[in-house]
């Protein structure tokens, strides 16, 4: 290079003619650059949304999520009041919590920035910390991207040409594969287990059922309910309502899947070898226990485990109350429910059938003869419609209709059925009808979405060719010469709000009246106990508004005698029963034993 | 496009006895997979003869269940516009391969990677021992086999302040008074 080769030095000279030219990059004003779409920074958390179900904390594989106790969060049904708090300092931003999280409250942000000299400043809960996190979120879960399978596996079940032929059992079941395949979208947080009035161990026998163990689960099950497969059948399942699943997607089939489980003890020798009851020594107490309803079998079956001597008085020529006698056998097979009751007399439960307390045996009696007496009662008389024309020939009450027809009885129903309700016995009688070949309706005084009775019951009965008349209140029966029902008044109503905030009220609509033809008129509006087989009996055991007083621990007024079932608990669901007796069967112990707390 | 596919298959199958094709798809991938011994020539003939240039791409899966390693070449030919999928099964239990990085230098990278997250070895192969991981002594981090919770747990300590930490199933069932039996707690999360 010679001396005087300038082209080094005045090269970059040649950039000023840049100057003052628009730049291409970068813009003026500076704007800070936005995070990707997609970008994983700090978590945030909707603390409405989220139900505490801790799948978050479960999954993360650096352990950076706790499970904590927020001020101003308190649990409750569906939610265990717990939120998740994040160690950032161990956080590895994978993500995971955010795609298995049930309800997709949980997120990430585009913040990524913080800097402290303190340690203990990672630690967060988000929601709680970065509420401004809410207008950040950038990688959230949505219901392609996330982990969880929110499709449920479908259950099998009859045509509804096919299903009105017979009493065939609608549902089908789960087989192997089905079951394993539903019971692994299961994420066992429990949040179900508070719902069920029995606290059944949910999430463990799922996930045994989950690993194949079907008599692991059949043993969990067993547990707390004598009575499972009937409970996998028929049971209002309260728990499929909170399933965490349920936010996004369908819950989990909990009732079908402790249906497989049980189902796969076929008789009651072989639930009996797998459940391997143990049965303790004989402590020479006694307990008489009056009707073998899902509470009275109960009671008794775990108070026979713990040593006492149970014998069980019922009334009818077979054991299990209104689910033998109210529920039609298309839902509930006869041979299952006799399965389950063989089992529980093998553990050594005595039931006199056919003796009706107050009848072929008083109360007295049982009182003096046992140490404790449990009473499941029920409620085994109708509301009437309390109407004109309500004694006319084939105008009964529903339940005593499922009652003949489930004990073998024929019933003279006609070929146009009327079934006034909108339960699960009045969904019942409907669809019993229809097996006789009746054309059916029901009347509804509300709206099909307000009935009581489950929704796959109402879908069933649509499905089968049954005509639903919501908004209609029955006004009188009318007779013919031989006082035979003829035809059905009814009036339709209107939805009025209830300024208290109730559930709308049906008011009548004048002038509305409207006949229809009619063979048989059935009133599912309720049903209510009898007590008059207490006798002297009914001064010192209470009853207010129809029902048993009792403590909480079913005790009532008179502190040997315990009581369970409809006639106690305003829920009126066989489950609620079952937990009845089991907590009364805790409490008879703990007194009998002097071991009450 | 489907006789192009079906084209690459032919040849690759004449050339070469243990190559199968695998699943079909409707784009424009195809899937062939061969035995071990036949990677580096297969590779090399893709390259060299038929134009597939590029090395798109190295992946392992690891089917614990049946004992064996996968490694997924995919190379992509800039003419046919085609990805081949090149796939060959290793024992797990002794996951041995030929080194390629003299066809494409970049598989070295991948095999360097293979080598520590799954503890594959590639005969041949002439790398610095450690790739990502520093002073690693547990096994190959990637194999399915290995509990990454239990390894946080057992090597990382809680900061002080997160004692107050709770489990859910044990916060309801407090609650509502469930007694969860002992042999039942086994299923419990």
């Amino acid at each position: 290079m010679s001396f005087f080769d300038l082209t080094g030095t005045l090269k970059p000279l040649t950039a000023l003619k840049q100057f003052g030219k628009q730049p291409h990059t970068i813009s003026y004003p500076k704007v800070k650059k936005e995070a990707a779409d997609r970008y994983r920074g700090f978590h945030y958390n909707d603390l409405e949304e989220c139900i505490g179900c801790g799948n978050c904390s479960t999954i993360c594989q650096n352990a950076a999520i706790d499970m904590i106790q927020i001020e101003g969060i308190d649990g409750k049904k569906g939610d265990s009041g717990l939120r998740p708090r994040v160690d950032n300092g161990r956080c590895c931003w994978c993500a995971l919590c955010v795609e298995v999280c049930p309800t997709g409250s949980l997120s990430l942000t585009k913040d990524y920035l913080y800097v402290s000299e303190d340690p203990d400043t990672f630690l967060w809960t988000p929601g709680v910390d970065n509420p401004e996190g809410k207008e950040r979120v950038s990688f959230t879960s949505t219901g392609d991207s996330s982990l969880n399978v929110f499709q449920r596996v479908p259950m099998r079940e009859l045509e509804g040409k096919e299903r009105v032929k017979s009493f065939a059992e609608v549902v089908l079941g789960y087989n192997e594969a089905e079951a394993r395949a539903e019971a692994s979208r299961c994420i066992s947080c429990g949040i179900c287990t508070e719902v069920c009035p029995d606290h059944m161990h949910i999430p463990e026998y799922i996930n045994a059922i989950a690993a194949g163990k079907d008599d692991e689960a059949v043993r969990i099950i067993y547990d707390n309910n004598p009575l499972p497969e009937m409970c996998g059948k028929v049971c209002t399942r309260r728990c499929e309502d909170v399933c965490a699943l349920a936010h996004r997607g369908e819950p989990i089939a909990i009732r079908w899947l402790k249906r497989y489980a049980t189902e796969t003890a076929v008789t009651a020798d072989i639930t009996h070898e797998i459940v391997n009851p143990v049965i303790k020594e004989s402590n020479g107490k006694t307990v008489g226990i009056v009707g073998a309803g899902p509470s009275g079998l109960t009671a008794a079956y775990y108070l026979a485990l713990r040593g006492y001597d149970v014998t069980i008085f019922e009334a009818n020529a077979k054991a299990g109350g209104a689910t033998m006698y109210g529920i039609p056998k298309y839902r509930l097979p006869i041979e299952s429910l006799d399965k389950q009751i063989e089992y529980i007399q093998s553990i050594g439960v005595k039931i006199h059938f056919n003796t009706k307390v107050g009848k072929d045996i008083t109360f007295k009696e049982i009182y003096e003869k046992y140490d404790v007496v449990f009473m499941g009662v029920g409620f085994p008389a109708a509301w009437t419609l309390g109407i004109d024309g309500e004694d006319a020939q084939g105008s009964v009450q529903a339940v005593n209709y499922l009652h003949a027809i489930n004990s073998g009885d024929k019933v003279e129903i006609g070929d146009k059925v009327i079934v006034v309700g909108g339960g699960n016995v009045a969904i019942d009688a409907a669809r019993v009808s229809k097996r006789f070949g009746a054309d059916v309706t029901i009347l509804y005084r509300r709206r099909v979405e307000d009935m009581p009775a489950d929704w796959e019951e109402i879908e069933g009965a649509e499905d089968e060719g049954i005509h639903i008349i919501p908004q209609a209140i029955p006004v009188a029966v009318h007779k013919d010469e031989n006082g035979r029902v003829k035809s059905l008044e009814y009036v339709l109503a209107e939805m009025v709000p209830d300024e208290r905030g109730g559930r709308p009220k049906p008011v009548e609509i004048e002038g509305s009246n409207t006949t229809i033809e009619a063979t048989s008129v059935m009133a599912a509006i309720g049903q209510m106990g009898d007590y008059s087989f207490l006798d002297e009996y009914a001064e010192t055991i209470k009853v207010d508004r129809g029902r048993f007083v009792v403590n909480d621990k079913q005790q009532t007024t008179d502190p040997k005698v315990f009581a369970g079932g409809d006639a106690v608990n305003r829920t009126a669901d066989a489950i609620s029963a079952i937990a009845d007796g089991f907590r009364a069967c805790k409490a008879i112990d703990e007194m009998m034993m002097g071991t009450e707390k | 496009m489907k006789e192009l596919k079906e084209n690459i298959i032919q040849r690759l199958k004449t050339n070469f006895a243990d190559a199968v094709a695998g699943s079909e798809f409707s784009y424009n991938r195809v899937d062939v997979h061969v035995k071990k011994e036949t990677i580096p020539s297969i590779l090399f003939y893709l390259k060299e003869e038929m134009g597939y240039v590029h090395l798109s791409h190295i992946s392992c899966v690891d089917w614990l269940e049946e004992g064996e390693f996968e490694l997924v070449f995919i190379v992509w030919s800039p003419v046919d516009k085609v990805k081949v999928f090149v796939k060959t099964r290793l024992d797990r239990e002794n996951p041995v391969l030929e080194n390629i990085d003299m066809i494409w230098r970049q598989a070295n990278t991948y095999e360097r990677e293979f080598r520590e997250m799954f503890g594959i070895q590639f005969t041949g192969l002439v790398a610095p021992d450690e790739f990502i991981l520093e002073d690693w002594q547990g096994p190959p981090p990637f194999r399915r086999d290995f509990d990454t919770a239990e390894y946080a747990k057992k090597t990382f300590w809680n900061r002080p302040g997160r004692e107050d930490a709770q489990d859910v199933r044990e916060t309801i069932s407090g609650r509502d008074g469930e007694e969860i039996p002992d042999f039942a707690k086994k299923y419990s999360r």
